[in-house]
């Protein structure tokens, strides 16, 4: 699996013919996905293509537990680069999120500055001879060696390039999505005391969003945008049968059934992929072979998080279960 | 840019999709990357790079099925003909159904619509020369021939194709005539007629109604059958245009009209309003509070200049042993606006009532702390009615609660025992009726303690202000009470004062 196949050598695309058509590129993508344990949709290896091409970042929104992170993680397991998260919160600022200064060793530096000063003065007579002397001293309070490197800055210079996954960026603040323009467009960051860092490799970026407020329009348009919604039917039974292959066909398409048709009701909390995944699991563990009222009343708090949901589910079940138990007839 | 790419584009700002210039860049960039083979790619491939919100995505999968759909022409083309467009592909990919497969054929011809015409002539003298081969009885003039020989006549070439039924050939006819005809740029159903003629102009049609007149006026009874055949053909050609233009008319117009008419509902008195226009007019609101939303949800934080944030000063003065060159100060996060909308529900005001409180109740997200009560004679809290029942339901029940003959003075009343207390210097309290009381006592005692209280109260009157004070309107009286005394009749002016209310948060 060489880097190669998913990102080519810097460069514009148009001057060197493919040597697959687009097609076979994007069921390249998703073959490799597949491959570590990630089954997309087409539109998902269609994103991916199309933003390693054009060597942009990629926004991915869609409600919570699609696997907006996992494609990031499957994308840096598939490349063989380094993924570097961000988790964006409240208050993050660029001293969590680009660098710091390593402050006590500045300190110490001064300290022992402070003892050298006479020897580094000695001769100079005068202040301006003392002035020139020390101009000519090095200054090396603000360099690299005092600084300390966060996520953004780690992903830029990274040896070989890096997937950077800036998670859940809705919940940041503004100051700091600005922050973060110069970043998207032309892949380098100020840092006032040093200058600019450009990239050694561009990284991969993938920013994700719960659409728990809209982003600005300067961060939209520097990215792609690719919405995950929930799976069909056919996608979540692959995706089950990859994720939990120690459960029976049989139960596979009972439970996925389920799930299907438990997000047509009107729930706060509809299970995601995640949750489908994680009941699949639990039912494995419970040696189930096919779903029943007892077994799915027990563990339908692995699937939905509000206990008004449960109790609404729990009124319908009869319908669910029949709805489950006749697809596999 | 090509020009299939500028006009869907075009198109998907008229489904107001926004799309920057440098979106189109990354468009025009995906396309060079994908091309107009598959289908699927390239709507997965330009929906990313144009529609980046839910909606927009939404909007961009009708418009991008609406304008890369090609039903005009829907006979089937003959078996032997779509090996030779040079759709091998399309065939050859084999996972897309005949549908696919079809509408991958006008995409073709829409992209196609940018080639020479020296090429598209190249395959109508191919097509009459196909048509020949395969012994069509009635083409037995010297036509055919004489097209090989040299291009044939706009109107004999349509001819051929119309007989031999090649519908790629005639989309990419009729995609390039209207393109020529500049159709992407129609904007009123008025323009639809010259729009079409001049369509039909380009592809030939004109001459041959000339060729169809003069075959049926011909000797030879093998012309004359097939000039009348012909004639069939045309009226149905005609017929494919006409939808034609209708389609490309919605595509690229049919936003105008909804937006004409909203302006002018927006604008015109709320009293006067039709009943018909009362949907409008709520998914006017509807979208004036979301544009509200999105401008202020974001909570904007005060520096709170005297409180010295010790941690972080610190922390940015450990570069100078800790002297404080720069100091940071405490922040504290602005709180958002309490409202108490007080709203007569009386005949004459209850419907700029209505879309007052739609409006306040939609812009949950910007203003959580919206307490309204409503009235005629008595007052009463209506807060979680609306809250929880949609607007109309909400609106019938507070009408049947609290309508009747006005009384102001009681309302007050009722409204100081049940709110007063609640009242703090946060509070904007909104007053919205016409102030007529019926020559009941005004109690304008009430709302000057109200004033008091509050941090400011607005005074909403649907009258214009030369009425004020005629007849039983206490205006006058209540008018020294408030802060702002409004003239509200319009939606745009219930906008007006929304916004002010949301920019202007404690």
């Amino acid at each position: 699996m060489t880097l190669e196949s998913l990102r080519v050598a810097p460069g514009p695309v148009a001057d060197k013919p493919a040597a697959r058509r687009p097609a076979d590129e994007v069921a390249l993508i998703h073959d490799r996905l597949r491959a570590q344990g990630y089954i997309s949709s087409e539109a998902i290896a269609t994103a991916l293509f199309v933003s390693q091409r054009l060597e942009k970042p990629m926004l991915v929104e869609g409600p919570p537990g699609v696997g907006k992170t996992e494609l990031a993680k499957a994308t840096a397991a598939v490349t063989g680069k380094a993924l570097i998260r961000l988790q964006c919160y409240e208050g993050l600022d660029e001293a969590k999120a680009l660098y710091e200064w390593k402050y006590s060793k500045q300190l110490l530096y001064t300290q022992v500055l402070k003892d050298k000063l006479a020897d580094v003065l000695s001769g100079a007579e005068g202040l301006k001879a003392s002035l020139a002397r020390l101009h000519e001293f090095d200054d090396t309070f603000f360099s690299e060696e005092f600084l300390e490197p966060r996520p953004l800055l780690k992903a830029l210079r990274h040896p070989g390039g890096a997937v950077l996954l800036i998670d859940e960026i809705d919940k940041s603040d503004d100051e700091f999505e600005a922050f973060l323009l110069e970043l998207l467009s032309d892949y380098q960051i100020s840092i006032p005391e040093l200058g600019t860092v450009a990239a050694v490799v561009k990284p991969i970026v993938f920013l994700t969003s719960n659409n728990t407020r809209d982003l600005s329009d300067a961060l939209k348009r520097r990215c792609l945008h690719l919405h995950i919604p929930f799976p069909d039917q056919a996608l979540e039974r692959a995706i089950i049968r990859s994720r939990v292959p120690e459960a029976e066909e049989r139960l596979q398409i009972q439970l996925v059934t389920f799930v299907q048709n438990l997000r047509q009701l009107d729930l706060k909390k509809v299970p995601a992929i995640s949750e489908t995944i994680d009941w699949a699991r639990t039912l494995v563990l419970l040696h189930a072979r096919e779903l029943d009222r007892t077994l799915v009343e027990t563990t339908l708090n692995v699937l939905l998080k509000f206990q008004d949901d449960i109790q609404r589910v729990n009124e319908g079940l009869t319908d669910l279960l029949s709805k489950a138990t006749s697809a596999t007839r | 840019m090509t020009q299939v790419l500028g006009d869907f584009i075009k198109a998907l700002r008229e489904a107001d999709v926004r799309i920057s210039p440098s979106e189109v860049i990354d468009a025009e960039a995906v396309l060079g990357l994908v091309g107009y083979d598959d289908r699927a790619l390239l709507a997965n491939g330009l929906s990313q790079a144009l529609a980046k919100s839910s909606e927009d995505k939404a909007a961009f999968w009708d418009t991008f099925d609406q304008f890369f759909a090609f039903a005009a022409f829907d006979q089937p083309p003959p078996a032997g003909a779509a090996g030779d467009e040079g759709e091998q592909q399309e065939t050859a990919q084999g996972q897309d159904g005949p549908e696919e497969g079809e509408e991958g054929e006008s995409e073709e011809a829409g992209v196609s619509g940018m080639a020479s015409s020296g090429g598209s002539g190249q395959g109508a003298g191919k097509a009459t020369g196909q048509s020949d081969s395969q012994g069509d009885k009635a083409d037995g003039g010297g036509q055919a021939p004489a097209a090989e020989a040299e291009p044939a006549s706009l109107g004999e070439q349509l001819a051929a194709l119309l007989e031999k039924g090649d519908a790629a050939q005639l989309a990419l006819r009729l995609a390039e005539a209207a393109q020529q005809a500049g159709l992407s740029d129609i904007r009123f159903f008025t323009q639809r007629g010259m729009y079409q003629w001049r369509i039909l102009q380009l592809m030939g049609s004109e001459e041959l109604g000339r060729l169809v007149e003069q075959g049926e006026g011909a000797a030879d009874p093998a012309v004359a059958a097939r000039a009348r055949r012909l004639r069939g053909l045309r009226t149905k050609l005609h017929e494919e245009v006409r939808d034609y233009v209708e389609r490309q008319m919605e595509l690229f117009a049919g936003n105008e009209g909804r937006r004409l008419r909203e302006d002018v509902l927006a604008r015109q008195r709320i009293g006067q309003l039709d009943r018909s226009d009362m949907k409008v007019m709520q998914g006017l609101v509807r979208k004036m509070a979301k544009r509200l939303v999105s401008l202020h949800s974001r909570r904007r934080v005060k520096a709170r200049r005297g409180q010295l944030d010790a941690r972080r000063t610190i922390r940015a003065n450990i570069e100078f042993e800790g002297v404080p060159f720069y100091t940071i100060w405490k922040k504290t996060k602005v709180d958002r606006p309490r409202v108490m909308l007080i709203c007569d529900v009386s005949g004459s005001v209850a419907q700029v009532s209505r879309f007052l409180l739609m409006f306040l109740h939609s812009l949950h997200e910007v203003l959580p702390d919206v307490r309204s009560f409503a009235f005629s004679s008595n007052l009463g809290e209506v807060t979680e009615l609306f809250e929880t029942a949609p607007v109309e339901v909400a609106m019938g029940r507070t009408m049947q609660r609290y309508g009747g003959s006005t009384d102001y003075g009681h309302a007050l009343m009722d409204f100081e025992r049940l709110a007063m207390a609640d009242i703090d210097r946060h509070t904007t309290v909104i007053i919205l009726g016409d102030a007529r009381s019926n020559y009941g006592d005004p109690r304008a005692d009430i709302l000057k303690q109200i004033q008091d209280r509050a941090k400011r109260v607005l005074f909403l009157n649907p009258e214009h202000r030369a009425r004020w004070g005629s007849g039983d309107s206490e205006m006058p009286r209540y008018a020294p009470y408030c802060s702002r005394t409004i003239t509200c009749a319009s939606l745009r002016d219930l906008e007006r004062v929304v916004t002010d209310l949301v920019r202007t948060a404690a």
